[in-house]
């Protein structure tokens, strides 16, 4: 950053060395003797105005001199007063600037200690919001966990659940096969029952009943059917007992 | 003694001062004092600060000089042959303002029915008194040895390339009109415009009787601006060609760029006259002169408008060719 600023001081510096510094001796002295020269002719032109206005009297040399001394001390002094003048016109700009400056000090010490201020309130708020930001990624944490015991718990009793659901399927299909054969077996003794009562009535022109031996219990039975001969000889009726 | 030495010990015979109009003010001037000799020795005692070396190319810049001998025209009638008149020129000032001592040397050996309004040429150039002196050499004569030649001419005025000067109060409102346009680009006038009468006065008095810090006392105020912008709206300059019919370049120009970069000086000749900037490996056509100096194309455009600008408040940039020896 400050190397171009550093180029330019240098370059000003190095552009009075050649525009101003070789001259500045030299022109001061010529504008300083071009002063005293106009100076001294004006005393010469007012002491011979004089000296004339006496009559031609010519006043003397050391007078000439005095009076040539006393105004260029005047001169001289005027313009010391003049320099005076102008130091004291600084001095009251530079006081005029202090003052300035101390008030804008002032104003930004203010501002400093303000933004101090809030900067401190900001840590403490910023701390607060830490520590409550660590108090909830725990409590977050916890929860995480618990969440993820639950989530395991409730898979587990899913697949129990499956588990059963499978088993009870199972058992229902069991119950049905086992159905399904009460009824196939059922079907087949209602079947070999008509098949025996058609042969009994096969057999009708006997007197007697068939026995039967039950395919359940062993034991020989008088058939639950009976065969009743209906006064209609052309129909049959079988009464089956329950 | 150098410049934070002498101000230091002119803060030192204020608070001296002080002390001994009013014992009240002591205790206060007591405070200001310790205060001020503290930030003194810091600054002693380490390298200069940049504050430091920024008021120091401020007063460069103000106390510029070029030497100049002015030689009257040889067809001006005179009643005895007149001796060449040398002065040292302020960079910063105009040329009607600073030559009433050329023009009383000249007038001796000059008869008062020759005598018309007194103007200057160089080169057979006639040198416009509402550019700053500086430009006018930097412009024509940089190359040139020292010191400057000038002419004087006291007929024959070239009312189609120099303006009237009949007076002061002409410099004085073209100098204020210079200050307000130029305020206008960086604060939309409002600093301006909040200055009293007597402030716009003692802007033109510091640059009349060569005051740097009667001039400055107020035209700090006008260097100023809201740091939240980073600087001026636009940035007042002016760029002129050696070679060319056209006075000067002027438009609006920022100091700092959308994205929030501060523009250099650089990024402002690629805008305004690119043929200033060399391409790689080209060899360099132009300079581009500020005070009498180039200052580094990475110089921010900013910093140059606070402290490389003219006391009209523009920043005078002269773009002339590069000299070939």
């Amino acid at each position: 950053m400050g190397s171009w600023r550093n180029h330019v001081r240098a370059r000003l510096q190095q552009r009075d060395q050649t525009e101003k510094l070789p001259y500045v001796g030299v022109f001061t002295s010529l504008s300083q003797l071009e002063e005293r020269f106009e100076i001294r002719k004006q005393i010469l032109d007012d002491v011979q105005s004089k000296s004339l206005e006496r009559g031609g009297v010519e006043v003397g040399k050391n007078t000439r001199l005095l009076q040539l001394q006393l105004r260029e001390s005047e001169h001289l002094a005027e313009k010391l007063s003049q320099t005076v003048s102008d130091l004291t016109t600084v001095l009251y700009l530079k006081e005029a600037e202090l003052q300035h400056w101390q008030s804008r000090v002032s104003q930004y010490r203010q501002e400093a200690l303000t933004l101090a201020k809030g900067s401190k309130t900001l840590k403490a708020t910023l701390s607060d919001i830490e520590f409550t930001l660590e108090c909830q990624s725990k409590e977050l944490a916890a929860l995480r966990a618990e969440q993820k015991g639950l989530k395991e718990a409730l898979g587990q009793a899913l697949r129990e659940k499956e588990e059963l659901l499978q088993r009870w399927m199972e058992e229902k299909r069991e119950e049905a096969d086992r159905m399904n054969k009460y009824n196939d077996t059922q079907e087949r003794w209602h079947r070999w029952a008509r098949q025996l009562k058609k042969h009994l009535h096969r057999e009708t022109g006997k007197e007697y009943v068939p026995k039967v031996t039950s395919p359940w219990s062993d034991t020989t039975e008088t058939s639950p059917s009976v065969i009743q001969r209906h006064p209609d000889h052309n129909k049959v009726s079988t009464v089956a007992k329950a | 003694m150098n410049t934070t030495e002498a101000n230091a010990l002119l803060i030192y015979v204020v608070y001296k001062r002080l002390q001994n109009i009013d014992q009240k003010k002591v205790s206060l001037s007591l405070d200001l004092g310790v205060c001020v000799w503290g930030i003194y020795s810091l600054c002693a005692t380490g390298s200069r600060s940049s504050m430091a070396d920024d008021k120091d190319v401020l007063r460069d810049v103000w106390f510029g000089r070029i030497p100049t001998c002015f030689t009257l025209n040889q067809d001006e009638v005179t009643e005895r042959e007149a001796e060449p008149y040398y002065l040292l020129l302020p960079r910063v000032s105009y040329l009607t303002l600073v030559t009433d001592k050329v023009k009383k040397h000249f007038l001796k050996v000059m008869k008062a029915e020759d005598v018309e309004e007194m103007w200057f040429e160089y080169e057979g150039t006639p040198l416009k008194w509402h550019y700053p002196i500086g430009v006018l050499f930097d412009l024509h004569a940089s190359n040139t040895v020292l010191p400057w030649s000038i002419t004087v001419h006291f007929k024959n005025f070239p009312d189609r390339d120099l303006l009237h000067c009949p007076s002061n109060s002409v410099i004085e409102a073209h100098f204020m009109s210079s200050i307000k346009e130029a305020d206008a680009l960086k604060h939309k006038s409002q600093v301006v415009n909040d200055m009293q009468k007597k402030d716009h006065k003692q802007l033109w008095m510091g640059l009349q009787n060569d005051k740097f810090d009667q001039f400055w006392a107020m035209n700090r105020k006008l260097m100023e601006y809201p740091t939240e912008e980073g600087g001026f709206r636009y940035i007042p300059f002016r760029i002129y060609q050696a070679m060319s019919d056209r006075p000067f370049i002027q438009k609006l120009f920022r100091p700092v760029s959308p994205e929030g970069n501060a523009h250099t000086l650089g990024n402002l000749l690629k805008e305004m006259y690119p043929a200033a900037i060399p391409n790689d490996g080209e060899p360099k056509r132009y300079q581009v002169v500020i005070h009498g100096i180039e200052p580094l194309l990475e110089t921010p455009l900013q910093w140059l408008s606070e402290h490389l600008s003219h006391p009209d408040n523009f920043l005078h940039i002269c773009v002339i060719p590069t000299p070939t020896d």
